[in-house]
């Protein structure tokens, strides 16, 4: 099945000497994901240069234009992720922001970033990739980004590739200055988006800290402040988001990392909007995903989706223990 | 009578403890001792330690020195025993448990329940690791009934445990915990429970999450642990477990032997918790029909096969619906069954993978397992939440120490770290 998840720039445009061939380069390596065929690991290794170079300017928040579609965690579902490009458009027709977690769980975890990345490096200001708190070197240890690259390549190089440009990206960003765009949530040590634009964020999540809380909060119904049974970041009440999108003149927080049962879910009076693009996540769970598209009037809508229907995938391994009493 | 009444009847005859080895204890030899792969563990039991005794020992027959067992003494101050009648059954179980008491009242006591076949000693190399991190904190590790050394017997009759049906009900198990633990606290004297952390492995973590869903210890439940058993892969690997069963050893020339299969096996991934723990679930049968095998399992597994459903059923269920913290930490790979996949990915709790440990978490890496349960702790004390400074803050102060280290030198240094500490 080929799925042109692309839309070429016209004849009339298409650049000249290096310019071209690095292009056409690209669009080859795009083809090739498109098709679920992994890159080799010496193209991957140029991507994730070219990709640390644009990723690396890019602010702590980054501004993004309207219109664009926004999406939650990916992990790994390629076929999910095709469809996902198939219901809003090709890139770079329709505008993407993506907000982390494209490892991790699924059975294409590799094909999945790659994808991304490259897009990212093709059209820049098109597309906007998060970083999610898979996007880890610890974290991809434990659930499955690691093992697929070590089994797809005989190797961990390009797990350390990618891991190494995962510490350049960008934590948030802010769509026309009124949509709130992030993986986790807020931060009790955080009061405004400057205080974000002076976070360090090129590094491996620590484990505690601003930045491990933007990756890892989760809204409440509880007011406040409270510990997150996750282990991780903090839970925040209505009172927060209502304070800090009042602060910072926002109108929406837009974040992913929880699994929602219909692919998104207010919370706190439409304060907060959770958004997961992973349908059936994990092969088991029986959700739907949703994307939200976002108008140059910021409007906003959202549109769900089921699993892409595909033939010939495994069925989710598990190990059964030999003891468990 | 069942083979496993009789075995009981007769383990205890064979009372614990065992004598420690006499004189100094052993260092173990092998090189590839993984006392836990954390490098920030101080234990001494498992570094290899250049000695007098190690030269005079060094590989004599290859096996015999490194297995020599090591006494619950070296990990927990004191042992109970604590009686209970069972006047409907006319029985008497006589509960015995390991325990060091917290040092204080503001100090929290992790209660340990082993799993299936095992027993408190399982918990032991993890206590002593919990403690290095926390020297105040109480261990409460308990033998479940008809493991170890805790045995049901005729109320009446002191020595005989025949005839009487074995019960390892998930509703006996949490009743058994939870009178163990009141009778703790009042053998001990004290007014009130202290914070209790509950920590289950396997078996024992469907205990603790039955005892946590079911809430009869309060509210001093701050928080539980499950180890290595998830709902889903215990029922599917229900069949396969049989067929284990079978392929252990039944019998055993002797304790160090044990101790020998657990590491070579891999059953136990770490020679110090084999020691402690292996002598604890085997004893002396004198009427071996094997006389050059006479050390044979505590427990019979296969005996508790009626009770194998009744565990797992609704785990996973119990597990989100309980109060209080929750941390699931689950060995070699995740294995979420789809309810569990559910509660983690909306962040219901919180989950660890130790990838490099085996079944048995706390004794093949004792020194991560307590530093989880530690943090797992102060994250859920109900001292009001202390949140982290501004970023803003952190910001003024760098900048302050940084203009004042450029000014002033030491003394400037010494102030800007007291600005820190008010932070």
């Amino acid at each position: 099945m080929i799925v042109d998840i692309t839309s070429r720039p016209d004849n009339q445009s298409k650049p000249r000497g290096s310019d071209y061939q690095h292009i056409r380069n690209l669009d080859a390596l795009i083809d090739q994901l498109s098709n679920c065929i992994t890159l080799s690991e010496d193209d991957i290794e140029r991507l994730c240069d070219q990709a640390r170079e644009v990723v690396q300017d890019e602010s702590n928040v980054q501004p993004v234009s309207s219109p664009v579609t926004v999406c939650g965690d990916i992990h790994g579902q390629y076929h999910d992720l095709i469809e996902l490009f198939r219901i809003s458009g090709p890139c770079p027709d329709t505008n993407y922001l993506f907000m982390g977690d494209y490892v991790d769980r699924g059975y294409h975890s590799v094909e999945s970033v790659s994808l991304l990345v490259a897009l990212k490096v093709r059209y820049p200001k098109r597309i906007t990739i998060l970083r999610g708190n898979h996007e880890s070197r610890q974290i991809t240890q434990v659930y499955g980004f690691y093992d697929e690259c070590l089994r797809k390549y005989g190797n961990a190089r390009v797990w350390t590739l990618f891991t190494d440009l995962f510490d350049y990206l960008p934590l948030t960003a802010l769509i026309d200055n009124r949509i709130f765009c992030l993986h986790g949530g807020l931060s009790p040590s955080i009061d405004t988006l400057d205080h974000v634009r002076k976070v360090d964020r090129v590094h491996e999540p620590p484990h505690e800290g601003p930045m491990c809380d933007l990756l890892w909060s989760d809204p409440d119904d509880r007011y406040g402040w409270g510990i997150s049974p996750r282990g991780a970041g903090y839970t925040f009440g209505k009172d927060i988001s209502d304070a800090f999108n009042h602060n910072n003149g926002l109108s929406l927080i837009a974040r992913a990392h929880q699994m929602v049962m219909d692919g998104y879910l207010w919370s706190h009076d439409r304060n907060v909007v959770t958004v997961f693009s992973a349908p059936n996540y994990c092969y088991r769970c029986g959700n739907l995903a949703a994307i939200l598209e976002v108008d140059e009037k910021l409007n906003y809508q959202f549109i769900q989706f089921d699993p892409s229907p595909r033939t010939g995938e495994p069925t989710m391994h598990r190990r059964t223990p030999d003891y468990f009493l | 009578m069942s083979e496993l009444q009789k075995s009981f009847a007769k383990s205890r005859l064979a009372k614990l403890p065992l004598q420690p080895p006499t004189g100094p204890s052993m260092q173990p030899l092998d090189e590839e001792v993984s006392h836990d792969d954390d490098s920030s563990s101080t234990s001494s039991t498992g570094t290899i330690v250049p000695s007098p005794s190690r030269q005079l020992f060094a590989r004599p027959g290859r096996g015999s020195v490194q297995q020599t067992t090591l006494p619950w003494t070296d990990y927990f101050t004191q042992e109970l025993y604590l009686t209970q009648i069972d006047t409907p059954n006319n029985t008497k179980i006589t509960h015995h448990v390991y325990l060091t008491p917290p040092a204080d009242s503001s100090s929290p006591l992790f209660v340990m329940h082993h799993g299936a076949g095992s027993s408190g000693l399982s918990f032991a190399a993890c206590a002593g690791e919990i403690r290095k991190i926390i020297p105040k904190a109480g261990i409460l590790s308990i033998d479940a009934r008809d493991h170890g050394s805790t045995a049901v017997t005729h109320a009446s009759d002191e020595d005989g445990g025949e005839g009487i049906e074995l019960d390892l009900s998930l509703e006996t198990l949490n009743r058994d915990l939870v009178f163990v633990v009141r009778e703790t606290q009042s053998r001990m004297g004290w007014e009130s429970l202290p914070d209790l952390v509950l920590v289950g492995h396997s078996l024992g973590g469907a205990v603790i999450t039955d005892v946590a869903r079911q809430g009869e210890l309060g509210s001093k439940v701050l928080a539980y642990a499950v180890l290595d058993v998830v709902e889903g892969s215990a029922m599917d690997a229900l069949q396969s477990m049989e067929t284990y069963l079978m392929t252990r050893p039944s019998r055993f020339p002797s304790i160090t032997s044990g101790i020998e299969w657990h590491t070579r096996s891999r059953t136990i991934r770490n020679k110090t918790s084999a020691r402690v723990s292996v002598p604890s679930l085997l004893y002396e049968d004198p009427n071996s029909p094997d006389p050059t095998k006479p050390w044979i399992w505590r427990t019979n597994l296969s005996a508790t096969k009626p009770f194998w459903e009744n565990w797992f059923v609704g785990l996973s269920r119990k597990f989100l619906d309980a109060r209080g913290g929750k941390l699931l930490l689950l060995a070699g790979t995740d294995r979420l069954d789809k309810e569990l996949m559910i509660g983690q990915m909306q962040g219901k709790y919180q989950l660890q993978v130790l990838p490099e440990a085996g079944h048995f978490i706390q004794e093949d890496q004792p020194a991560k397992t307590a530093q989880i349960l530690v943090d797992f702790y102060k994250r859920n004390d109900r001292s009001a939440l202390v949140l982290p400074p501004k970023v803003a803050d952190l910001q003024a102060s760098a900048a302050m120490k940084k203009g004042a280290g450029i000014g002033a030198g030491a003394g400037a240094g010494a102030s800007a770290g007291g600005l820190f500490k008010k932070i």
